[in-house]
């Protein structure tokens, strides 16, 4: 008897003890239904352990084999496909519970997105978008030209494609938006602005990077334009 | 059996003359990184130089003209963006022999703290040689420093062998990949530079604030809020009390990267919601927070990982009774 049948004699007896791995429980299935070949000493094993524990416990024993009957019957069987929509509507729902994840991160961020766009700005999206597919995989176009907004949910790109992530995550915000409806998202704009200008010259003389922090400030044409 | 003996004493001459060769070779690099980074805050201050800039993150580039005069001992600078919108900054910077916290950390001097605290720009990078490279046609060393925490990001810098000066700045993350890149085209360095059409009208005007230079000690922040936690190696740079908007800023820095946070307690800001985002390299996290019934947006701005900001941001709070709300 070679080594692999010892050990596949070994879960046979642990899946009728119940105390089968799953990956155990595979090899048994997977050796039983390969009822061609050689390979049927699984079968009879697990037929002749059936018997002994029958025996043990005192229930009637039988010869009759039952398993090839039932296979076939199962063959026939119409194979149940899943419906399409059901299937979208089951990622529907793992979307919905990634975006609620992503909401505790953006909630206020949301707010911002109802100013619209100019185009100039999609533009500039478009470009950004470019290189950081990697990093974000929120929605760009909801927030003030420049800004990205930061994911801390992000994982949750369900299965990892970035472009079907995009879309879910997008929905629940608009949902979302008549919470807090009482600011001024351009005011709450010119403010993080404001305060990145500031720091940038800041740490242009409190950095020891000479005049590096300018080259930021002006990124996207971030600060405010002259009106 | 002795020529056996005189084999192994050999070896073992080999591997403590290799062991001590090792030390050496690579104690040198070590520090010489380090030279290289202190004393490029010296050249950036007192060279003059002018050139064009590239920067570029995630895709985006933007150019940049900029020119670093030394007159007299003052310092005038202009930025020029080349693309975009037209925009330009001209100021007179600070005097040379201003050495702010930042000049000094980055300089290699430590700061005190407090009685029992130093901080020095060794505690928080290590600086490692990366050989040698070109950039804007001149021959510069590259320097990697990493930081020895995850609260800030590393660089990789060039640095101009003949004059000091970065020529390369690159901020890394923790995964080593670039965020941003500071990048010199084209540059020229010394007193061929100095003579420039916008110069003398910016000689008269007034100077940046300079009352922080030379400061050995860090003082504390006259502000009513302290820092709670912030990152080992952060010390104050600079404050500034409540504008006419309502918003006092208080900033930090170890000598490379800066935060600033920003608290405001004005009536337009006590709508407004939690907000995180970021550009560039550049984060900003606005928390609201309350105290003494008083709602406060609390904004940490900086070239640090979002991580830090946020902790940062709510580890502050007030020293004393804040006034309440009238």
């Amino acid at each position: 008897m070679s080594d692999y049948e010892d050990r596949l004699g070994e879960s046979v007896s642990a899946l009728m003890d119940g105390e089968a791995t799953e990956f155990e429980i595979h090899r048994v299935l997977k050796e039983v239904g390969d009822i061609s070949g050689a390979r049927n000493s699984a079968r009879d094993k697990w037929q002749r352990y059936q018997m002994a524990s029958s025996v043990m416990t005192g229930e009637p024993v039988s010869k009759i084999d039952l398993s090839g009957a039932v296979s076939a019957a199962i063959d026939l069987e119409n194979t149940h496909r899943i419906n399409p929509l059901i299937r979208h509507a089951g990622s529907a729902g793992r979307f919905a519970i990634a975006a609620s994840v992503a909401m505790v991160a953006i909630l206020g961020v949301q707010q911002l997105n109802n100013g619209g766009l100019e185009n100039a700005d999609a533009i500039q999206f478009a470009e950004v978008a470019v290189g950081e597919a990697v990093q974000n995989t929120g929605p760009a176009l909801q927030f003030p030209r420049g800004f990205q907004p930061n994911f801390q949910a992000r994982t949750v790109s369900v299965g990892g494609n970035n472009k079907t992530a995009r879309q879910p995550v997008a929905k629940p915000l608009e949902a979302r938006q008549p919470i807090n409806k009482q600011f001024s998202e351009l005011e709450l704009r010119s403010y993080l602005n404001d305060i990145m200008m500031d720091h940038s010259s800041h740490a242009a003389l409190n950095s020891g990077q000479g005049m590096l922090p300018f080259a930021r400030i002006t990124l996207n044409g971030v600060a405010p334009e002259p009106e | 059996m002795r020529v056996k003996s005189w084999f192994k004493s050999l070896k073992l001459a080999a591997i403590l003359a290799a062991i001590f060769a090792h030390g050496f070779l690579f104690a040198e690099p070590m520090s010489l990184g380090y030279d290289l980074v202190t004393g490029m805050t010296n050249a950036s201050k007192r060279l003059s130089y002018a050139g064009l800039v590239t920067y570029e993150f995630r895709g985006n580039l933007r150019s940049i003209k900029v020119a670093h005069i030394v007159r007299d001992g003052k310092t005038y600078e202009r930025i020029q963006h080349m693309d975009g919108p037209e925009r330009e900054v001209v100021r007179r910077g600070d005097d040379t022999d201003c050495m702010r916290a930042a000049n000094l950390l980055l300089g290699g001097r430590p700061l005190k703290i407090d009685d029992d605290n130093y901080a020095h720009l060794r505690d928080s990078y290590d600086f490692h040689i990366r050989g040698d490279a070109r950039i804007a046609g001149r021959s510069v060393s590259m320097v990697h420093v990493i930081p020895k925490d995850r609260f800030r990001y590393g660089y990789i810098v060039a640095i101009d062998k003949q004059s000091g000066l970065m020529l390369q700045s690159v901020l890394m993350d923790h995964d080593s990949k670039p965020m941003e890149r500071f990048q010199f085209i084209d540059v020229a360095i010394g007193a061929g530079v100095n003579n420039v059409k916008w110069l003398p009208s910016l000689m008269k005007s007034d100077g940046v604030d300079d009352s922080v230079c030379q400061q050995s000690k860090i003082r504390p922040s006259p502000s009513a809020w302290e820092s709670r936690w912030r990152p080992p190696g952060f010390v104050l740079s600079s404050y500034r009390p409540v504008d006419s908007s309502g918003r006092e800023s208080i900033m930090y820095t170890d000598g490379l990267a800066v935060f600033s946070v920003f608290i405001d307690a004005s009536e337009r800001s006590q709508s407004w919601p939690s907000v995180e985002a970021n550009l560039g390299a550049t984060v900003v996290v606005l928390r609201k927070a309350q105290f003494n019934n008083r709602q406060y947006a609390v904004s940490v701005v900086g070239e640090i990982p979002r991580i830090t900001a946020t902790r940062i941001a709510i580890a502050m709070g007030p020293i004393r009774r804040l006034p309440a709300n009238p």
